[in-house]
């Protein structure tokens, strides 16, 4: 034992086992020794992360496999274990929950083995803590979790899985009876948390109770009295409930009750404000005419609910409705063993009939609802509201390309609620619902939609409020949501004081609504999807004031600065955040519309690409990582290129890999070889197959170039000799070349950065170059500067014999004028090994195409 | 697992290739296909619709699951079907049939959807859009014509528009042959070929004709390289010519404008093409009965199939999700019991089976329950709970303790007290054999 305490550093193996007795002996409460409290469960937290951080449970260690060390490790887990078990069956219930949290914890850290040979054991006792002799809630919630734990480690166990199910199985009663006789909101939520791992894990386990489960839950949710928290946890095990039967059948029917309940008490809540046919409307859509109606919602338990709610006639049932929506959006959007019906245009009625009811009177109708009835109601109503938009966007999730029969009646309901959607968060979810539509529907949804999110999103962003709320100091008001408003003080002061009397607003924009800064976050957002999805089509009456309305948004969005996320410590919700998701949506937006087809040459490139620029300089936000992405994508709308597919693949294999490698086989193979690679390729494109396969930019060029290569030629001079004319010499005079010249030829890596910059593509030039080198007759000499990649050019511009069709040949080629370039210094190597070992070493860091590019540039510097 | 689907108009059955290995794999029984009737629905399952004698009156679709090589469901549409497309999804298959209908089912359920008049003559093929949005048409009247599917299904704007197409392409004088589309969505492109011997490039955006290309022979095929640099036109004379896209044609050539080479084998015409993006291969169809993979870099065929001594009309390539062998039974009992949910294309719309219509079947969307442990974050809310006196539940512990602390005093009490009284017994007892003394109080 003296020996293993004795550790290297914190990473040896052997520190862990008396690590982990100290702290039993520190952090743990003996059981039978009384306690304050406070010491002692005040310091679990720091206990679990030193466990959690020196895996000290996991007892085994891919490094260290001696026995010593193994079984003082194990002794020590034993100990831990027995002080846990201990504890848990300790009287006194704070020290037993200590214990159950902490075999919780174990259940997640223990090795496998011992995992295995003692779950059941723990189990049984901690599933005596949730029966009835236990009586302290922390106890109950902190049993319910830790079996959880045990639960889900235990399903990754595939050989224990009958055993695991039984187990399984005789926790559904206790769980039951915490959820229909304890009468604390919390412990409920803990073993909803158990009852969700039981159906997710366990399935089959539920089968048997599937009716109690139901009705245990339903009565919950129909009694609509607790927090949304709980409910939405027990929602969410009634959505999962029917995986435990895994049928088509029973999915339906749960979807159906579930339905038909929420109808019901939209009656209710709904009677006095709309006609009473929307009622038999609903009604007809979900149950078939001749069918019987299914039982209600967890049974009798319906009942009861509806008396509740009767009784409470003054408030709306919202939370019961709202979670019984919030079931449907789960059910919807989570896996399936088989596939399902579902009553799609019941739940589109739904939420047609939801987003309908605003608390206005029908005309037809007598005033039925108090006064005060209708304030409640009103108040209410945008929380259904944002449920239905949520049911929406399930629907369109699980749906998803099945959704068409029914698009055109969810756009009408969607383009419908857009004209009377005043509050911002709804707009926000609407806005989603637009954004979920366009993706999964694509090109076709966008045709429909394009006018209404155009014609919204431009009153959100356009909106005078939105405009001078930038820049005019005088829209400081108290209408203003508080981060906009904050932020836009901050702003004030930079930068923008000089620019409110270019605003004629100025003093009106008061009087105007505003739109937060989230809404306009999500019309942004919106806009970018419909241009990357629909600007092709049938978009030409839309899209030059898109353009310019994003343009202007990303102009007054970056103009004040830059958000930073990290600008103020001691304002928890400080709007920079907001702030800079703006501007990112906007320089989104702005991308997407430079990059969207168009006819025409985006008009506002030129301002984009600045702004672009100068957010790439804030170096770290997410902000530049987009503008160095932006920039990125938009080269090629400046250099844009069609390249042939079938030769990307030699060009994109042949160089670089393993060039040290192949460097002394080239040596010796000789140039015979690249003359006849050569030659076969010019053979070959003769032969009269694809001509040309370079982009037309590619063509301008040469043909611009043409000309001005000619009379460039002619005021050249000897001494600014290319790499060309460097390998040539060496090919002619293989004895007079010394080590000097080709280390010469090695330094032009230092080129290389500024190859990057040249707008003309890669491959091109590495074939035009080399056939540069391969016509001895060339020598080609230019003026340093900015004329080599022209000079470039005009060489494979005479050469046009040689096609680019054949570049894996000429790729060869290129290799082997390494190669012969090698072979004929050798003789001078032998010389002079240092210089050849710097030679193959710059070789192989480097690609050929540095060595075969030909800049007379820095060949011109050395001599 | 890329394999090479390939049908033929004579029944040879359905032929089925690795790509890779060249390996034959099942061969499915009992097909002869129009051009074009082959599709293999969402990857999982195919379909194919069947030739028929000019006398009969119904169609004909079979479907073959990838296990079994026996036709599993039999559906007999209400007219002749020649061409039929699926979604990318596979949940609707639309089929063409010859009086001009385009019939739209869903696969999950059987149901048809939707039927349309969509041309004057029968439909020679349909296409599906990348996003499937748009379904593209050709048909014997010479006439390409573009779907939006939105407007298909909405009956409102159907009355405020005067056609239910978003365009129809009417440059063509002959029977279209074969349609293709290309990448980018509503920015792509359309190529058409025709017996009028040309194929024609569309703009999907502009609506318009860009390119009109005239080929020395009929072409019956058409497969676009996915860098849509040239397209490949399999024609009647046995070539397959490469016609300039994006690329450069020469001036002056043998072939005609825009045509800047071909691929030939001296065979019999082709009849059919399919590109495989894995590696850059052609893959063409021909009379002869044989498919050819060609190396399009190369020129040179690398591979070759027999299919069977009649024409090969249709060739797919698809990747099946799973490895494909015969013995995996677990495989095989998924698909089986998924087969038995699919239902035969039905012949009408069925109106009055209106519960139908409000539902739909769909496959809910797999998600994975990620194992979550929750103990160490319990154990936090749980210690912030307590160190909140306030909270109740940190009380109640409290209350708990102090009871079992009062319970433990009040023993000890006891015990004290029983230790007093002995004490005092003896004290009294002393005292009173001793001397009288004055007795002090004991309380």
């Amino acid at each position: 034992m003296a020996k293993l305490d004795q550790f290297e550093n914190m990473y040896d193996v052997g520190s862990k086992p008396p690590m982990l007795r100290n702290l039993i002996r520190h952090y743990l409460p003996a059981a039978n020794h009384p306690r304050d409290l406070n010491t002692s469960c005040f310091e679990l937290p720091k206990l679990v992360s030193v466990l959690q951080t020196h895996r000290l449970l996991s007892e085994s260690d891919s490094h260290s496999v001696d026995p010593k060390l193994i079984n003082a490790w194990k002794s020590a887990v034993d100990d831990w274990l027995g002080c846990l078990l201990s504890l848990l069956s300790s009287d006194m219930s704070d020290k037993c929950w200590v214990g159950i949290c902490l075999l919780g914890v174990t259940c997640q850290e223990c090795s496998n083995q011992r995992f295995l040979t003692s779950y059941s054991v723990w189990l049984d006792n901690l599933l005596s803590h949730i029966q009835p002799p236990s009586d302290s809630q922390l106890v109950k919630i902190a049993s319910c979790t830790s079996l959880s734990d045990l639960l889900t480690r235990l399903a990754r166990f595939f050989e224990v899985k009958k055993d695991a199910n039984s187990l399984a199985g005789k926790l559904i009663q206790p769980v039951l009876k915490l959820l229909n006789e304890d009468n604390v909101e919390a412990v409920w939520e803990g073993a909803a948390s158990l009852l969700y791992t039981l159906i997710t894990f366990f399935p089959a386990s539920i089968h048997h109770s599937y009716d109690k489960v139901e009705a245990a839950i339903a009565s919950k949710i129909l009694s609509g009295k607790f927090s949304t928290i709980t409910l939405k946890k027990l929602g969410y095990c009634l959505a999962l409930l029917p995986k435990s039967k895994g049928d088509k059948d029973s999915w339906s029917l749960m979807m159906q009750k579930i339905l038909i309940s929420i109808n019901d008490h939209l009656n209710e809540a709904f009677q006095g404000v709309e006609e009473e046919a929307k009622y038999d409307e609903a009604r007809r859509l979900l149950v078939t005419p001749g069918k019987d109606l299914p039982s209600p919602l967890g049974g009798h338990t319906s009942l009861e609910g509806g008396s509740y709610n009767r009784t409470s006639s003054e408030r709306l049932p919202t939370a019961t409705i709202s979670t019984l929506m919030f079931c449907c959006c789960k059910m919807l959007t989570s896996s399936y063993p088989v596939q399902v019906s579902a009553p799609v245009r019941s739940i589109l009625a739904l939420v047609e009939r939801l987003l309908r009811v605003d608390g206005s009177l029908p005309p037809t109708m007598l005033p039925f609802m108090t006064s005060l009835q209708r304030e409640l109601m009103c108040s209410e109503l945008p929380v259904l509201h944002a449920y239905s938009l949520e049911l929406l966007i399930a629907v369109i999730k699980g749906m998803r390309r099945q959704l068409l029969p029914h698009s055109a009646y969810v756009v009408r309901v969607v383009t419908r609620y857009f004209k009377i959607c005043a509050l911002p968060e709804l707009r926000i979810k609407l806005y989603s619902v637009i954004r979920m539509l366009l993706l999964s529907m694509g090109v076709g949804m966008a045709i429909y939609l394009a006018p209404d999110v155009i014609d919204n999103a431009f009153s959100d962003l356009n909106s005078p409020a939105g405009e001078d709320f930038e820049i005019s100091p005088a829209n400081t008001g108290p209408a203003l949501l508080q981060p906009s408003n904050r932020k836009r003080k901050h702003g004030t002061k930079t930068g923008s004081m000089e620019k409110q009397g270019a605003s004629p607003k100025v003093g009106e924009s008061n009087t105007h609504q505003t739109t937060p800064i989230t809404v306009k976050i999500a019309a942004v957002d919106s806009l970018e999807l419909l241009l990357t999805v629909g600007a092709a089509s049938k978009s030409d009456s839309w899209r030059s004031s898109i353009d310019s309305l994003l343009l202007r948004t990303a102009i007054n969005s970056c103009k004040r600065g830059w958000g930073n996320v990290e600008n103020n410590v001691f304002l928890p919700h400080e709007p920079a955040s907001v702030w800079a998701d703006f501007q990112l949506s906007s320089l989104r937006a702005l991308l997407a519309s430079f990059l969207a087809p168009a006819r025409v040459r985006p008009p506002y490139l030129s301002q984009g690409l600045e702004l672009f620029r100068r957010g790439k300089q804030e170096a770290g936000t997410t902000l530049a990582q987009f503008c160095g992405y932006a920039l990125f994508s938009l080269e090629v709308l400046i250099h844009p290129r069609a390249l042939p597919l079938d030769d990307f693949h030699p060009a994109y294999h042949n160089p670089t890999d393993g060039a040290s490698n192949r460097f002394p086989e080239n040596t010796y193979s000789g140039s015979q070889k690249q003359n006849s690679l050569f030659l076969s390729a010019a053979q070959r494109t003769e032969e009269g197959a694809i001509k040309s396969h370079d982009d037309d930019l590619y063509n301008k060029w040469l043909e611009n170039e043409n000309n001005a290569f000619k009379d460039m030629r002619d005021t050249s001079r000897p001494n600014d000799s290319s790499l060309a004319n460097v390998l040539e010499v060496s090919e002619q005079e293989p004895a007079a070349a010394n080590a000097d010249l080709h280390m010469r030829g090695e330094d032009e890596i230092v080129v290389q950065p500024r190859r990057l910059e040249e707008p003309i593509p890669k491959s091109q030039e590495i074939v035009s170059a080399n056939a540069d080198t391969s016509r001895p007759a060339v020598g080609t000499n230019l003026e340093g500067g900015q004329i080599e990649s022209k000079k470039v050019l005009s060489a494979s511009d005479r050469l046009n014999d040689i096609d680019h069709d054949m570049l894996s040949g000429v790729d060869k080629a290129n290799f082997d004028t390494v190669g012969r370039k090698t072979s004929s210094t050798l003789p001078n190597v032998e010389k002079g090994s240092s210089s050849m070992t710097h030679l193959e070493s710059e070789s192989s860091m480097d690609s050929f195409p540095n060595i075969v590019d030909a800049d007379p540039d820095t060949d011109s510097d050395s001599d | 697992m890329n394999v090479v689907i390939a049908s033929s108009s004579i029944d040879g059955g359905i032929g089925c290739w690795d790509l890779q290995t060249g390996a034959e794999q099942l061969r499915y029984k009992t097909c002869a296909s129009p051009p074009h009737g082959l599709a293999s629905i969402g990857c999982c399952f195919l379909a194919c619709s069947q030739l028929r004698d000019p006398s009969a009156t119904s169609g004909h679709v079979l479907y073959w699951s990838w296990s079994k090589p026996q036709a599993q469901v039999k559906s007999f549409p209400a007219e002749p079907i020649k061409p039929l497309a699926a979604n990318s999804e596979g949940s609707y298959i639309v089929g063409g049939g010859s009086s001009g209908d385009i019939y739209f089912w869903e696969v999950a359920s059987g149901r048809l959807l939707k039927k349309w008049h969509a041309h004057y003559r029968a439909v020679t093929c349909l296409v599906f859009s990348e996003d499937d949005s748009v379904l593209i048409s050709g048909s014997e009247d010479g006439c390409v014509r573009v779907w939006s599917l939105f407007m298909i299904f909405d009956n409102v704007r159907q009355q405020q528009a005067s056609h239910l197409y978003e365009y129809s392409f009417t440059e063509h004088t002959l029977r279209i042959t074969d349609i293709v589309m290309g990448y980018g969505g509503w920015n792509a492109i359309i190529v058409s070929a025709s017996e009028d011997r040309t194929c024609k490039v569309w703009s999907l955006s502009r609506g318009r004709l860009l390119r009109n290309v005239v080929f020395p022979s009929i072409i019956d095929a058409i497969a676009i390289d996915p860098g849509e640099h040239v397209f490949y036109a399999g024609s009647r004379d046995g070539k397959i010519y490469i016609a300039a896209l994006n690329a450069e044609s020469p001036p002056s050539n043998n072939y005609g404008l825009h045509i800047i080479g071909s691929l030939t084998d001296q065979s019999k015409p082709v009849t059919c093409l399919a590109y495989s993006a894995e590696g850059n291969l052609l893959l063409s169809g021909s009379e002869d009965g044989m498919v050819r993979v060609w190396d399009v870099k190369t020129k040179n065929i690398i591979r070759m199939f027999r299919h069977s001594k009649g024409p090969v009309n249709n060739i797919l390539i698809v990747r099946l999700p799973y490895p494909f062998t015969r013995t995996e039974s677990k495989v095989q009992a998924s698909s089986r019991r998924h087969e038995s949910l699919r239902p035969p294309l039905e012949k009408y719309a069925n109106s009055s089976d209106e519960d139908m219509d409000n539902k739909a079947i769909i496959a809910l969307p797999d998600t994975i329950d990620l194992p979550s442990y929750l103990s160490s974050q319990l154990i936090n809310d749980h210690v912030k709970q307590l160190q909140q006196q306030g909270s109740s539940a940190a009380a109640e512990m409290e209350v708990k303790r102090l009871k079992l602390d009062g319970q433990r005093s009040m023993e000890m009490f006891q015990q004290l007290k029983k230790v007093y009284d002995n004490l005092q017994e003896f004290c009294v007892n002393e005292l009173l054999d001793g001397q009288a003394m004055e007795g002090s109080k004991g309380n």
